[in-house]
């Protein structure tokens, strides 16, 4: 009897429930952009046809990311024209990428480029063509709207991303006194964006340990503060603190002034700024074309792409320099570039979670997550009532070494991936099952190249720096920092490189 | 004998699941996120259920006396549930607590009914007749329950006189059991007696329930409730005190119906009869009608186009009589063309212009509303605007909000707008502020439509002179990555309400 009693209001209980909450949807979705299968092709050294077509240009620029199109966004703008953008992938843009459903353009990776200083001249210049810096003021609706960070920790919101609840007097203590370090860095002027212009010897001794290192020589032991710096080094580098040169660990607190304001950003991140460069010079970009072989003569030097020989004065080498060994005949193999893996993930979001006392931000972070936390694509949107979003969901492959990470990316399928991330927000939004539709997973093994002990002030890449020769390198790798101004610093400059050379000029 | 003592079966299995209907109820209408409220809400009732079952072994002799009494207490705490809730809710910051208190006591309660109703009559019938018959009334009981409760009881009776109306239910079978089982019963009349006593205070209760909720309500709404709605965007309230219509969104005040027309017409003539000739006026926000209402006073305009986020809100206001006598039908105007479309957007995506701009959104309580009051927003508005034309911006409470009136008469500044605050008494909302703003000086007016029961052309240069406790103070702009106002209103009524 009290079963059937209690089996009653249980059942009518169920039914109004059931009114509002419908069974847990299914969420669909793929890997998207892989492209390991061409890069495998060349490092297994596949047979390429051989060239059956030729195509002559001045100049030649391997590789679509924001190196490349930089370059060749400097090239148009100079009134240069003979020259020619090889892209391997369908879609221009690197770590630029970007995707669009029906609610909203998405980021594939970099979605923001901090408020250039006064150093940062190109992109500045870059800023001003496309009406993002306006006489002297930022567009209002590109610098990312506020509330901007937010994190999850002990239980509670907090704005910002640098833990500011639960500290104790000792990790406040501490957190003052790295700041106090970072106002002393930041003051030589050695540590700019790009980084090539501050560079001084006088620093080359953080290069030689690992940023945790140099935390625990200087007495910090504040977990909330290790924490902090790992997760920035994780964000900026894919890397941990112990992975991470101190010199690049401080160059990412010090390189920017203290007060900027926040960062600029769009919906589909850097993407924007790829569309609009596309805009400028998309009629020189040729998408699909695997370059496969580049072999330097006399007279100049012959990119192999499918069936057809590029011949070129010279070539702006964009590519990750990872390949360069596979593509360049001749080439030295390379020592001091290791490249950390990473995965992000969209997600589709019919309605918003349940988030008790907090306003959505922009960047959201959960303390301890082995993960980056996710962006909110329609944070940029100006509409006040928002019910469907993207949500973009970064994981740098930090544990571990890089190799043991890129063979987790190719063994585990999409459902692995898909419970993971679901499992990493589930702790933060219960209900995150009930509003995700789809989530569509991009992973890259070679993301960006890692700021390791020593990379910083090597050898090898101020060789690869110096633009001799007919292979002009120009990817953000030749920094050793993965970022958006060091791309373009590098691409417009082997552009001018090229263009001096051209006309006669020196190198 | 035992069709009645069914009946009691039916009418007792009702009441447990009106109980549990009520407190779930009151609990995601007052609270909010109904799923959450009505999972704990019975989770925790047939908890407390399987305690009570658990408990009735403990009751051994004089059965039938203490199911009366279980009734009786029933009756009383389940009736007086509703009521008790939205005190709790009005006068005291632990409405939870008290919530799963209830909740505990009266589930325990309806555990307890049944297993001793079996016992009782468990001599009467062969067993398995016995839980034919229970079982069947029980669920039909708990049909009927479920089934009056969102189509009769809270529409005609509210939430407070339906739990009263089953706690009567309750004290019935209380004295039905009385005279059912006498015989086992030595002292019925003084249990008669105490059914009678619980019975008359639930009457009065019902009686008087109007009183209660209004006591409740007071901290809610003042006022009785004739309409609520929850569209997609906003929670929308229309209460009514005699000839006083409110509205709230959100539960904040939008207008009193009494003192309405001094905020209208101070938002609306001092900008509109200074522009030469106005022939298109926009209106933003305002899906109330009352802003057109005042706008529609010039015959001279040929077109009013509002944009409202919420097709809810406007249709409320072109159909229902009462509504539409407020704002005088302004909505169903042939001049008037309603776009449901979020504003930023659609002001970013028009190309039309307009002699005359009415900015009229709720106060800036979050950093989705915040957009509609920076520099962004008011540069992509400043665009709509004639070459005589004027914009007028609903500013908060220069006198409660004061660092946030200024920060918005500084964002209309900072977009290279000429700017002209003013402010006006209006007793429901206190002291209240606009900032009048075009890309030319204004001149007062020297005319104003007939009939207006505020605005006087002798009256306005006050509107315009602050008195020093409401002086300008210096703020920054309000800008999308500072969103400075949303924190400055934030602390300015956080100020007054300590």
């Amino acid at each position: 009897m009290k079963v059937g009693r209690r089996k009653f209001l249980g059942l009518g209980s169920a039914a109004l429930i059931g009114l509002s909450l419908k069974s847990e949807p299914r969420i669909e979705g793929s890997f998207v952009n892989d492209n390991f299968q061409l890069g495998h092709l060349l490092r297994d050294r596949a047979v390429f046809p051989s060239a059956r077509r030729t195509e002559k240009f001045s100049i030649v620029i391997v590789g679509g990311g924001i190196a490349g199109l930089s370059a060749a966004w400097r090239l148009r703008k100079r009134g240069f024209t003979d020259f020619v953008l090889l892209e391997m992938n369908p879609q221009a843009g690197g770590n630029t990428r970007w995707g669009e459903n029906e609610i909203t353009a998405y980021p594939w990776a970099a979605h923001y480029v901090p408020v250039p200083g006064p150093k940062a001249a190109y992109v500045r210049e870059l800023f001003e063509d496309l009406g993002v810096l306006q006489d002297g003021k930022w567009n209002e609706r590109y610098l990312v709207f506020a509330p901007q960070e937010r994190l999850f920790l002990f239980g509670r919101w907090q704005e910002g991303i640098e833990p500011a609840v639960g500290l104790r007097q000792k990790d406040r203590d501490q957190f003052k006194h790295l700041d106090e370090l970072f106002a002393g860095f930041r003051a030589s002027d050695a540590f700019t964006i790009p980084l090539e212009l501050g560079l001084s010897r006088k620093f080359a001794g953080l290069d030689r340990i690992s940023f945790a290192d140099w935390l625990q020589q200087q007495g910090f032991d504040s977990r909330l503060l290790n924490w902090y710096m790992n997760y920035a080094c994780r964000d900026d580098y894919g890397a941990l603190t112990k992975d991470t040169s101190a010199w690049a660990g401080i160059h990412y607190f010090c390189s920017r002034q203290a007060e900027e304001k926040g960062p600029l950003t769009w919906p589909e991140g850097n993407g924007w700024i790829t569309r609009r460069l596309l805009e400028r010079v998309g009629d020189h970009v040729r998408t699909n074309q695997m370059v496969h072989r580049i072999a330097s003569s006399n007279r100049g030097v012959g990119v192999f792409a499918g069936d057809t020989e590029f011949r070129a004065q010279f070539v702006v080498f964009a590519a990750p320099m990872f390949l360069a060994p596979y593509l360049i005949e001749n080439f030295q193999p390379l020592h001091d570039f290791t490249y950390s893996p990473w995965l992000t993930a969209n997600l589709t979001l019919e309605r918003l979670p349940q988030s008790r006392d907090a306003e959505p931000s922009w960047d959201t972070v959960f303390l301890d997550s082995p993960t980056l936390g996710y962006v909110d694509a329609m944070h940029q949107s100006v509409r006040t009532h928002i019910d469907r979003t993207v949500w973009t969901f970064y994981w740098a492959l930090a544990e571990g070494t890089p190799s043991q990470n890129r063979q987790l990316l190719l063994e585990k399928d999409w459902n692995y991936w898909k419970e993971a991330i679901l499992h990493d927000l589930e702790h933060v939004h219960s209900d995150i099952r009930q509003c995700v539709s789809r989530i569509d997973i991009m992973r890259m093994g070679h993301a960006m190249a890692r700021p390791t002990i020593g990379s910083i002030f090597s050898e090898e890449r101020q060789r690869l720096n110096r633009h001799s020769g007919r292979i002009l390198f120009a990817n953000s790798d030749l920094s050793g920092i993965s970022i958006f101004e060091e791309a373009q610093f590098h691409g417009v400059e082997a552009a001018q490189s090229a263009l001096a050379r051209l006309q006669g000029h020196p190198a | 004998m035992g069709i009645l003592l069914f009946i009691s079966v039916l009418l007792i299995a009702a009441c447990g699941l009106i109980y549990e209907l009520v407190a779930g109820t009151l609990a995601s209408y007052l609270v909010g996120d109904s799923v959450f409220q009505f999972s704990t809400v019975i989770g925790t009732y047939l908890f407390a259920m399987g305690i009570g079952s658990a408990l009735s072994r403990y009751f051994n002799r004089g059965l039938v006396y203490r199911f009366v009494w279980i009734e009786l207490l029933l009756g009383i705490i389940g009736g007086f549930s509703s009521a008790l809730l939205m005190l709790a809710f009005a006068f005291t910051q632990g409405f939870e607590l008290i919530l799963y208190a209830l909740v505990i006591v009266m589930g325990a309660l309806v555990g307890l009914e049944i297993p001793l109703l079996m016992r009782i009559v468990r001599d009467r019938y062969q067993f398995r007749d016995v839980i034919a018959h229970v079982l069947t009334f029980d669920y039909l009981g708990a049909l009927g329950a479920s089934l009056l409760f969102p189509i009769l009881l809270v529409p005609r009776l509210g939430l407070v006189r339906s739990a009263m109306l089953f706690g009567l239910i309750n004290a019935g079978v209380a004295l039905w059991t009385t005279f059912l089982f006498v015989q086992q019963l030595p002292n019925h009349l003084g249990l008669r007696a105490a059914c009678l006593l619980v019975i008359c205070g639930l009457g009065v209760g019902m009686a008087e329930a109007k009183k209660i909720t209004a006591t409740a309500e007071d901290n809610i709404y003042a006022d009785e409730i004739i309409f609520a709605r929850d569209s997609r965007y906003q929670h929308m309230v229309l209460t009514r005190f005699k000839d006083d219509l409110r509205l709230f969104l959100n539960s904040h005040l939008q207008f009193s119906s009494r003192d309405e027309y001094r905020y209208h017409e101070a938002l609306v003539h001092p900008g509109l009869a200074a522009v030469a000739a106005p022939r298109r006026v926009l209106v933003l926000g305002g899906g109330d009608g009352l802003a057109v209402r005042e706008i529609l006073k010039y015959p001279q305009i040929e077109s009013v186009t509002l944009v409202d986020l919420d097709p809810e809100m406007t249709k409320v206001f072109s159909t229902n009589p009462m509504l539409t006598a407020l704002n005088q039908k302004s909505l169903i105007s042939p001049r008037v063309h309603i776009v449901n479309a979020d504003a930023f957007p659609w002001v970013d995506s028009s190309t039309d212009s307009f002699d005359f701009i009415v900015i009229d959104f709720p106060d800036p309580t979050n950093y989705s509303l915040g957009k509609l009051y920076t520099t962004a927003f008011y540069r992509a508005v400043a665009r709509h605007l004639s070459a005589q034309g004027f914009l007028v911006v609903q500013s908060t409470s220069p006198m409660f909000a004061r660092d946030s009136f200024w920060c918005i008469a500084q964002t209309l500044k900072e977009t290279g707008l000429q700017t002209y605050p003013y402010h006006v008494y209006v007793p429901s909302f206190g002291e209240w502020g606009f900032v009048l703003a075009g890309t030319h000086p204004y001149t007062p007016p020297t005319s104003l439509p007939s009939g207006l029961r505020f605005v006087t052309l002798g009256g306005l240069p006050a509107l315009f002179q602050f008195p020093p406790d409401m002086a300008p103070m210096p703020m920054p702009a309000n800008q999308l990555n500072t969103q400075v106002l949303v924190r400055t209103y934030e602390n300015d009524w956080k100020d007054i309400s300590h």
